[in-house]
């Protein structure tokens, strides 16, 4: 019931509905309505769905920062992992494409 | 799997999401990294995603278009036009799918000094659940068989 699921949260009941809309809006959540009481279910399948989306994008900015480190730290190794570190490698060029 | 139409939830769902990685490499190196086309291609993307060409007008209300040739040979461009331009710490453009009719998201990147290193923070917001329809026809997420909304609200 809408009261329950507001309770936890520091939110008035017309608050609490209006999220409550959303979700159920984008199908996250699924309403019965019983006289003035209305019961609401999640839909796991929707929610997995939410999460594999969001989990694409995850990966992808994840890939591609994993991306960028590997360039610049090529480009500038780290002295403290070559025992040999010298003004050549240093002084290098950049990388050209 | 099918999803219905649900025009009522395109306006105010979004997802947005946040992703960090601390780089040993000072912010201007990183700011030039992502900054400067030639060597921007040669790191954009995940694995198995390569960039065949990016167009960068850096200042702020200028556009950029950056492709991702996906592991299929599918290729996708990302365009939008850059909000803040703050060398070295800070890049705010909006980001959308080219050819695809989206209100647009809008991506944050920060480049924040610790000590020798950089925490590089990617803040993606506005990402909707219309723009995730439309994208995935777009092929970009060939692999992408659900999609979704969710609030922010």
């Amino acid at each position: 019931m809408v009261t329950e699921l507001a309770a936890p949260f520091d939110m008035s009941l017309p608050s609490a509905s209006k999220n409550l809309k959303v979700l159920e809006s984008a199908g996250l959540i699924d309403r019965a309505v019983s006289g003035r009481v209305h019961r609401c279910t999640l839909d796991p399948e929707r929610l997995r769905e939410a999460d594999g989306w969001l989990e694409f994008y995850r990966d992808f900015w994840h890939g591609t920062l994993e991306s960028l480190a590997r360039f610049v730290e090529e480009d500038e190794p780290d002295p403290g992992k070559d025992a040999a570190p010298t003004r050549a490698t240093k002084n290098k060029p950049r990388q050209r494409p | 799997m099918s999803i219905e139409p649900q025009t009522n939830a395109q306006s105010e769902a979004t997802l947005t999401l946040l992703v960090r990685k601390t780089i040993k490499a000072t912010p201007e190196r990183l700011f030039e990294a992502w900054t400067t086309p030639a060597q921007f291609m040669q790191w954009w993307g995940p694995p198995g995603v390569t960039c065949p060409g990016v167009e960068m007008d850096l200042r702020v209300g200028g556009a950029y278009r950056i492709g991702n040739r996906m592991p299929d040979g599918n290729e996708a461009w990302i365009v939008g036009t850059f909000e803040r331009i703050t060398p070295p710490s800070e890049l705010v453009f909006s980001w959308r799918m080219e050819h695809v009719d989206t209100p647009p998201e809008r991506v944050t990147v920060r480049f924040d000094a610790r000590g020798s290193e950089t925490e590089v923070v990617v803040f993606h917001e506005r990402l909707a659940s219309e723009a995730a329809r439309a994208q995935h026809q777009a092929g970009w997420f060939g692999c992408l068989d659900g999609l979704v909304a969710f609030l922010a609200d």
